[in-house]
């Protein structure tokens, strides 16, 4: 009974308290569930998209990595790809407020329409709690979920890497992980990469 | 005017020294060692003076940001090296961490030139990132004239900080955790690995420094997701760095467990047989073979699917706990063997229902659905369901002893994988079934058992003392637990659960019920309406109380220790207690050698001891740990101690 009454408060801490760590999903296991606000006011779920394929992208409109990427309409092709292939893609933003990169949901909207975005939702995670529950440690960082709920993927968007040659690198060249894996990750199937050095600009979390 | 010629000197040196560039957040320059035109080897240096709080990378810039890139533009016959990283510092961003340098770096690049080149301009378009809270990609196309450039002694700072004593190093996979040795002379403030690949170790978890003794010293490390083959980078120790060369990780230790698995199914096997002469299980399984004997007698053919029946009651129960452990420690509770008996509520449950058995085997008593029915029924053959109960009760009473005796053997067994688990769960109740399996199977051996008689009835009575033995340990274990209200509840109850046997025996069936019911709910209320606020400790003595982290405080303090790790629960901790531990010989053999003695006492649930145990790979008690400075590690001893084994340690 202890243990039962035990059982219970360590879940219910589970849901309410956010966790000062970062944590570390695993691949191949159900991806964590989460819920969170969307830039339209909407709460958003996981669980929402039962049966089709989810991708996460953890962003920093202010980011020179992500600056790059959505510039030279990089994200965006991805972002592309991946609604082709039926996937639901939301953009993260886990800055929190003052930081880097927090913005308002206006802001957020206006972003999507001025940078052309082909995202599905953007998340408002000033809390940051959705970040440290999947492990966000930059912008970009990508996380691919299949239709039943297993992530497959975790990483960096592609093989370029971070550091200053990042700059001088050819996007279209480097090996675009995302959209390699689409089409397994679509299908269940495990990608034959899985995990990749995510790279960038830190996720403006609060560290205070 | 002196002043003045000092103040005209400096200028006209700084501006010698390659032209400052502003990039945005630093004033980068290029600078040369070059002392003569003669010289074939050199340095070239650039400098970045960064704004207060800004930093830049190191080649792993840990969890964000990256390492710069550099163009060369030179004149013919010379060749401008890879950077010489100098040591990096840590710069935490919780919950990350990334590793570089702050406000001020100069970065060594070794030349080496042709006797017979040209000294004329290098070029550098160096591209950086450079970060507070932010970040900023920025760069700066600096240049220099050798034949002109006065060498700056600032490059000679540079080098210094360049690590260039190699470190050997040994790197052992242990679970999660690498764990780095090395020897250092000195005493070492603070040591930290700095790994050359990002994904080979988690950046952000902190690393232990544990002194092994004399000058050996560990490093834990924490692997990122896979045990990597091997490790290179800088150990940074006192600010000082110290070359790592790649270093293959042995992971044997992690991988030997495929040697134990075999041991430990077999000690598993030996374990479960030996609990059939446990003073809580043998009354129940002793009667079981009485009955056996009858049935035997009167259908042999029966006998073998009792004795199936019996062992399946027992696997499946088995089974069951062992499922209920895994799925807590899936769940996150950090629970180790024996924590059935950290909870007061099951330790009166299970004394109560020993003084039951007790009450029943010295009556006629025969209960409903008794689970021991050894009375007149018996004529007329059991029911297999009786049988698989049997089973079942027989495990039920044999877990308070398991938790004493088996804790090892099952601590091993919790911290295997699942199947793994399950596969040592299945094994104990195979041993703990086979004696009787074995009578059933092969009835030639029912020949060597006396002949049913009057005897039994005797016998019978006597295995009553056994069950009020275990229920007086149990008492006393919950007096432990508890507080002495909560004594009186137990007995109490006792009271109610004996005169309402008394007062049932004579009634009919319904009545019998309608006790049963009324006693069953005073007990639960009782036992539900438990003080648990008081929780006394095991006898005091001179020993040390345990606390999280102190083997590391010890050894660093080069201190002496043995620590008992122990519960009032567990038998054979007490018995150490008394034939070694609390021995005057022993005492006085701690306090001369001046080794601390330290307890650590899991009666009631403590996390810290459940994780402290299974970094020893136990999950149960007793432990003993011993370790005096000049070990590598601590020296695990055996779960049965004498005095002469401690005075030899």
């Amino acid at each position: 009974m202890r243990y039962l009454v035990s059982l219970i408060f360590l879940f219910t801490l589970n849901l309410n308290a956010v966790e000062v760590v970062l944590q570390d999903p695993q691949l191949n296991e159900p991806a964590p569930k989460f819920s969170a606000l969307d830039s339209n006011g909407k709460t958003i779920s996981l669980d929402d998209f039962k049966g089709q394929p989810v991708i996460l992208e953890w962003t920093n409109h202010e980011c020179p990595y992500v600056v790059r990427h959505y510039k030279e309409d990089n994200m965006q092709k991805v972002q592309r790809i991946a609604k082709a292939e039926g996937y639901v893609w939301l953009s993260v933003i886990s800055s929190a407020p003052g930081e880097q990169g927090y913005i308002t949901a206006d802001k957020a909207n206006d972003l999507t329409i001025s940078r052309n975005a082909a995202n599905d939702f953007v998340l408002l995670d000033e809390s940051g709690a959705l970040g440290m529950q999947y492990g966000a440690k930059t912008t970009p960082h990508m996380y691919m979920i299949d239709a039943e709920g297993i992530l497959r993927f975790k990483g960096g968007i592609d093989d370029i890497g971070g550091g200053a040659k990042f700059f001088r690198a050819s996007l279209t060249d480097a090996v675009n992980y995302i959209a390699m894996n689409d089409t397994p990750v679509s299908k269940n199937q495990k990608p034959d990469i899985q995990e990749s050095v995510p790279y960038g600009c830190s996720v403006k979390y609060n560290y205070d | 005017m002196k002043v003045l010629l000092i103040l005209l000197s400096c200028l006209q040196l700084s501006l010698l020294a390659g032209e400052s560039v502003n990039s945005g957040h630093a004033e980068v320059r290029l600078l040369s060692n070059l002392q003569s035109q003669q010289d074939e080897t050199f340095y070239l240096g650039i400098e970045m003076a960064m704004d207060k709080g800004w930093h830049t990378y190191w080649q792993n810039p840990g969890d964000s940001g990256g390492a710069f890139d550099i163009i060369w533009e030179s004149p013919e016959g010379f060749i401008i090296e890879n950077v010489s990283w100098p040591t990096p510092e840590l710069i935490p961003y919780p919950p990350l961490m990334t590793y570089g340098y702050e406000d001020y770096v100069l970065f060594p690049f070794q030349v080496f030139r042709a006797a017979d080149s040209n000294l004329g301009v290098i070029k550098a378009t160096i591209n950086f990132l450079i970060c507070a809270d932010i970040c900023v990609p920025e760069s700066a196309s600096i240049e220099i004239d050798l034949s002109t450039e006065q060498p700056s002694s600032l490059i000679a700072d540079g080098i210094k900080s360049v690590p260039n004593r190699v470190m050997p190093v040994s790197l052992d996979a242990n679970n999660q955790n690498l764990n780095l040795g090395f020897a250092f002379d000195g005493t070492i403030n603070d040591a930290y690995f700095f790994t050359d690949n990002q994904g080979d170790i988690k950046h952000s978890a902190s690393q232990k420094l544990r002194r092994l003794g004399d000058n050996n010293y560990e490093l834990i490390l924490e692997q990122a997701s896979l045990t990597p083959d091997q490790l290179s980078g800088i150990l940074k120790i006192n600010d000082s760095g110290f070359i790592v060369m790649p270093t293959a990780v042995d992971a044997s230790i992690t991988n030997s467990f495929s040697i134990n698995l075999f041991q430990a199914l077999l000690f598993a096997f030996i374990g479960g047989l030996i609990l059939n002469l446990m003073p809580c299980v043998f009354p129940v399984i002793a009667l079981k073979t009485l009955s056996f004997i009858k049935i035997s007698e009167h259908a042999p053919h029966q006998a073998k699917w009792h004795g199936w029946s019996y062992t399946v009651g027992v696997l499946s129960s088995f089974v069951a706990i062992a499922l209920v452990l895994i799925g807590l420690k899936a769940a996150g509770e950090s629970l180790g063997w024996g924590f059935q008996l950290q909870a007061p509520e099951i330790v009166g449950g299970l004394a109560l229902l020993m003084v039951l058995i007790g009450f029943i085997l010295l009556s006629d008593i025969n209960i409903g659905t008794s689970l021991t029915s050894v009375g007149s029924k018996m004529q007329q053959g059991q029911s297999y369901s009786n049988s698989f109960a049997t089973g079942v009760l027989a495990v039920v009473v044999a877990s308070p002893c398991t938790a004493p005796f088996m804790g090892a053997a099952l601590g091993f067994a919790l911290v295997q994988p699942t199947a793994m688990s399950l596969i040592i769960f299945i094994m104990l109740g195979l041993g703990f079934a086979l004696p009787y399996l074995m009578l059933s199977i092969v009835p030639s051996l029912v020949a060597w058992l006396p002949k049913p008689g009057a005897w039994m009835e005797t016998f019978k009575q006597i295995m009553a003392f056994p069950m009020f033995a275990t229920a007086i340990w149990l008492i006393w274990v919950f007096a432990q637990q508890t507080s002495s209200t909560d004594l009186v509840i137990l007995m109490g109850l006792i009271l109610v659960m004996g005169f309402g046997l008394w007062f049932g025996r004579s009634r009919n069936r319904t009545q019998n019920i309608g006790i049963s019911v009324i006693v069953l709910l005073s007990v639960i209320f009782g036992l539900a309406s438990l003080d648990k606020t008081v929780t006394q400790k095991l006898a005091e003595d001179d020993s040390l109380t345990w606390q999280a982290g102190i083997e590391e405080q010890l050894q660093a303090q080069q201190q002496a220790y043995f620590i008992n790790f122990t519960a009032a629960w567990c038998i054979t901790c007490q018995a150490n207690e008394q034939i070694a531990l609390s021995r005057d010989p022993v005492k006085e053999f701690f306090n001369t050698n001046n080794i601390k003695y330290i307890k650590a006492d899991w009666t009631n649930r403590n996390d810290d001891i459940t994780n402290t145990l299974s970094s020893y790979n136990r999950s149960g008690v007793p432990l003993y740990v011993f370790w005096k400075p000049g070990m590598q590690t601590p020296k695990i001893l055996p779960a049965i101690l004498t005095e002469g084994y401690i005075l030899g340690l």
